[in-house]
């Protein structure tokens, strides 16, 4: 296990800026769905397995803790989605936009645009979440 | 540049796999948003139960979408795991443990979804 810990510590001393935050997002926010995913697909092939199991899984998820976490898996799912995007535009058709000072505006460029997509799925799911979670708005 | 030189490599699997990660992401974009978007936001999870999903997979639309969701999605994501495990992983032998367990693992939960969709929801009688 010694490398894995040479990798974490080196994850927080390798000074690589930009490139190296975009890439340690990219992993946690593709673990994070991954992790998300596998539950999900389980979940719901209780409809067809155990379907007097689903709706204890959904009450599971109408938890208000569930819901924050979920409004955190929106984000994680469209940040993943415009950074891939960078990196397959990048690698397969503009290599050349690899180069560092393109780069680093880049990965600036992508966190702002995948906020600018987040905010209002997060300012409805935020709604959402305080009405059925803590009964505001008559909920 | 000129003078350039292009040479034909024969792929190996993970330059198929390289490329097939960027292939499914750009796949994965709309069909994995919208999914999200609609169920997560829109709909919410407070309107999701056994009937909700009996309504929606009546069209035979949706379960072919959702199967392509499950198919790119959970690839993309296993072998995504298998990429973070291998800079880890240094030892041949543990190598090869890890990637037969990532194989099945991927296999049993696809089988698991792939089931789900064709079965449909099964009502409890009650």
């Amino acid at each position: 296990m010694s490398s894995l810990k040479t990798a974490f510590s080196g994850y927080v001393r390798y000074k690589g800026r930009a490139g190296h935050w975009a890439f340690l997002l990219h992993r946690i926010t593709g673990l994070g769905t991954l992790l998300f995913l596998t539950i999900h697909i389980v979940d719901t092939s209780f409809v067809y397995f155990a379907p007097q199991l689903y709706e204890h899984a959904i009450a599971l998820y109408r938890n208000p803790l569930f819901m924050a976490g979920e409004i955190l898996l929106v984000f994680s799912l469209i940040y993943h989605g415009v950074n891939g995007l960078r990196i397959t535009i990048f690698d397969l058709w503009k290599p050349e936009w690899w180069e560092i000072h393109d780069e680093r505006k880049s990965v600036l460029l992508t966190l702002i645009v995948a906020i600018v997509l987040w905010l209002p799925a997060a300012a409805i799911m935020g709604y959402k979440l305080l009405e059925y979670g803590f009964g505001f708005f008559g909920g | 540049m000129s003078g350039q030189r292009s040479v034909k490599i024969k792929p190996n699997y993970e330059v198929i796999a390289w490329k097939w990660m960027r292939y499914t992401a750009i796949a994965l974009i709309p069909l994995a948003w919208f999914h999200m978007i609609l169920q997560d936001v829109l709909v919410g999870v407070h309107r999701i139960d056994l009937n909700y999903v009996q309504v929606r997979w009546a069209f035979w639309g949706w379960r072919v979408y959702d199967f392509f969701l499950l198919a790119f999605a959970f690839a993309h994501g296993v072998n995504g795991l298998r990429q973070v495990l291998m800079d880890y992983i240094h030892s041949e032998k543990a190598r090869i443990w890890v990637s037969w367990g990532l194989l099945v693992f991927w296999l049993v939960i696809s089988l698991i979804g792939a089931f789900a969709i064709i079965g449909g929801v099964r009502m409890p009688s009650s």
